[in-house]
């Protein structure tokens, strides 16, 4: 039995969650507390891996981080290697599981009123501190629960990964794309326990995430 | 001292105020939508003006010819949420301390200080949740005057509570604006809140000031119709001036005849010229049936009764003299229409003694 790719999933479900957390923090909080022109069209473009077809999805980042795409060639000449690598399984995993981080860090975020946040500022704080005792004790459920979603969700990625990092066999073959693979050889006791880990997992992540997102003071 | 000269334009209407106000209580009445709160909102620069001034104390906190605005934090501005805006993670001492600056052990006190002070002692521990609604009024306000702010910005504290917690914090309220005498605006929407806190009231309609002056002046002189409608004074004629005496006018209405007013000291009128006058409903005399009318008695009208509706302790009487369309609106205690037997369909002389009756020029 071989145990990398649970291994490897664990590794890029992390950093593509770390990924979703810092870009999506930044994003939520412009939806949430910004008004500004397209606002609209960015929601649609942050949103649009919910329902894009993975495979769309992947072939997209081809073109854009393959070796001929423009962010591609860029991080080529810096000598960063993403296509078929594990930093590709990253990047899949990553871009999908971002709206579902977004998607509750926004509410979560316009769920603490103006009028909280401004009751601090006529209080002499600075948006620093508003953000730190007021914004952030009270919206942190519901960026936690969506950080446990993303990272479900990057555990789970498939159709993009396998269209980014390719289906290499301890290199960048994932717990999913392993599944695949075993399926495909009929090696079904392999597939039995790695279907049976995946679905413990996402099991008690829905869990913990109904837990952490009904909690409140 | 707060004087500020603010415009703004917002949807369907615009903004326009200018006020200055020494270490008073001023209360902003006008209806609802008018753009009370947007005052509010643009001292304390939680919403920004299209342009104007705002100088608190000596400082300015806005000048958009200097280019001057300072960050909400720097204002000093004290602000009573409409719904407080408790914050819900913390307790009573800790919402109270949140904008305490200093030594910790000056915090302390001073906490404990308002707790007793907003009858607040015992109920530190508890969460906003945990509150009634005079409760959570009181720690917002401790947790506004804690934070020393040298205006204090007041938007419908009371509308969210029960009519006897109300009468009770509203006399709180005066007594802390005695202790701490720092300038309030105070916005409402409610005539009795206005008349019982603000001896100096601005009456706001569409975004502009109609009047503003003492509570007598603006309860019982209006300038325009508006503010008099708002005001509660709800018998506005109509007429034409018919005659000029020395201290006096006489108007011709088409709804309840010639009468007698005072004279208006500004503005001069011409005879033919059309004013409006007022009186409001408990300022109108009931005459007793058995009175003997001995001196010469000024606008005694003989009407019917065609409607009576009961209000609390009072009674609003509307009659009709025959002549027009517009009832007479008369407030009257519920003893003396059950003792004078005033009913529907009765016959009733009421006399409009001229000095309550004031002309809007």
């Amino acid at each position: 039995m071989d145990f990398f790719p649970l291994y490897l999933t664990i590794k890029v479900s992390f950093f593509a969650t770390v990924l979703a957390i810092g870009a999506g923090l930044l994003l939520a909080w412009v939806m949430a507390k910004r008004e500004f022109w397209g606002k609209g069209l960015l929601d649609v473009v942050i949103m649009q891996p919910l329902v894009i077809p993975p495979t769309v999805l992947g072939y997209y980042l081809l073109a854009l981080f393959g070796r001929s795409g423009w962010l591609g060639s860029l991080l080529d000449s810096l000598g960063v290697e993403i296509v078929f690598t594990w930093k590709g399984a990253v990047l899949a995993a990553f871009v999908s599981s971002l709206p579902l981080f977004v998607k509750p860090a926004r509410a979560a975020l316009e769920g603490v009123g103006s009028d909280l946040e401004n009751a601090a500022r006529l209080l002499g704080k600075t948006e620093w501190q508003v953000i730190r005792t007021i914004t952030l004790p009270l919206a942190w459920r519901g960026l936690l629960a969506g950080a446990v979603m993303a990272f479900a969700r990057a555990t789970g990625e498939f159709g993009a990964t396998l269209m980014v990092a390719g289906n290499i066999p301890g290199v960048t073959q994932t717990l999913p794309i392993a599944i695949y693979d075993a399926v495909q050889a009929g090696d079904s006791s392999s597939a039995n326990v790695l279907v049976l880990i995946i679905t413990l997992f996402s099991f008690s992540v829905l869990f913990v995430a109904g837990k952490i997102g009904r909690q409140r003071l | 001292m707060l004087e500020i000269s603010l415009k703004k334009k917002l949807k369907g209407f615009e903004v326009g105020v200018e006020l200055r106000l020494e270490e008073e209580l001023l209360v902003l009445f006008g209806p609802s939508g008018a753009g009370k709160t947007m005052i509010l909102k643009m001292i304390s620069g939680i919403a920004a003006p299209d342009e104007g001034r705002v100088v608190s104390g000596g400082e300015v906190l806005f000048d958009s010819a200097k280019g001057v605005d300072l960050p909400v934090r720097k204002r000093k501005v004290g602000y009573l949420f409409q719904d407080y805006a408790l914050f819900p993670h913390m307790t009573v001492e800790e919402n109270i301390a949140y904008g305490i600056e200093g030594p910790k052990g000056t915090a302390v006190k001073k906490v404990a200080e308002l707790l007793s002070l907003m009858r607040l002692t015992g109920l530190e521990k508890r969460y906003p949740h945990e509150l009634s609604g005079g409760q959570k009024q009181r720690t917002a306000l401790a947790r506004t005057l804690a934070a020393e702010p040298g205006v204090l910005l007041l938007d419908e504290p009371f509308s969210a509570l029960d009519y006897q917690v109300r009468e009770k914090l509203r006399a709180d309220l005066l007594n802390i604006h005695r202790l701490y005498p720092i300038t309030t605006v105070l916005v409402t929407h409610d005539l009795e809140e206005a008349f019982m806190l603000g001896r100096k009231i601005a009456v706001i309609n569409n975004g502009s000031i109609e009047q503003s002056g003492t509570r007598e002046d603006v309860f019982y002189r209006p300038r325009t119709r508006n503010v008099a409608r708002f005001m509660g004074v709800r018998n506005i004629f109509a007429g034409i001036v018919s005659g000029l005496e020395d201290s006096s006018v006489l108007i011709d209405t088409p709804d309840i005849g010639v009468i007698k007013a005072p004279r208006p000291q500004s503005g001069a009128l011409t005879a033919g010229q059309e004013v409006s006058f007022c009186i409001r409903p408990e300022e109108i005399l009931v005459i007793r049936p058995d009175r003997v009318l001995g001196k010469v008695q000024d606008n005694i009208l003989e009407c019917g009764i065609t409607g009576a509706i009961g209000k609390g302790s009072t009674h609003i009487l509307y009659l009709e003299t025959g002549q027009g369309r517009t009832p007479l609106k008369v407030e009257l205690p519920n003893f003396v229409v059950r003792k004078l037997e005033l009913a529907v369909g009765r016959r009733v002389k009421v006399s409009l003694k001229r000095e309550n009756i004031w002309v809007i020029a």
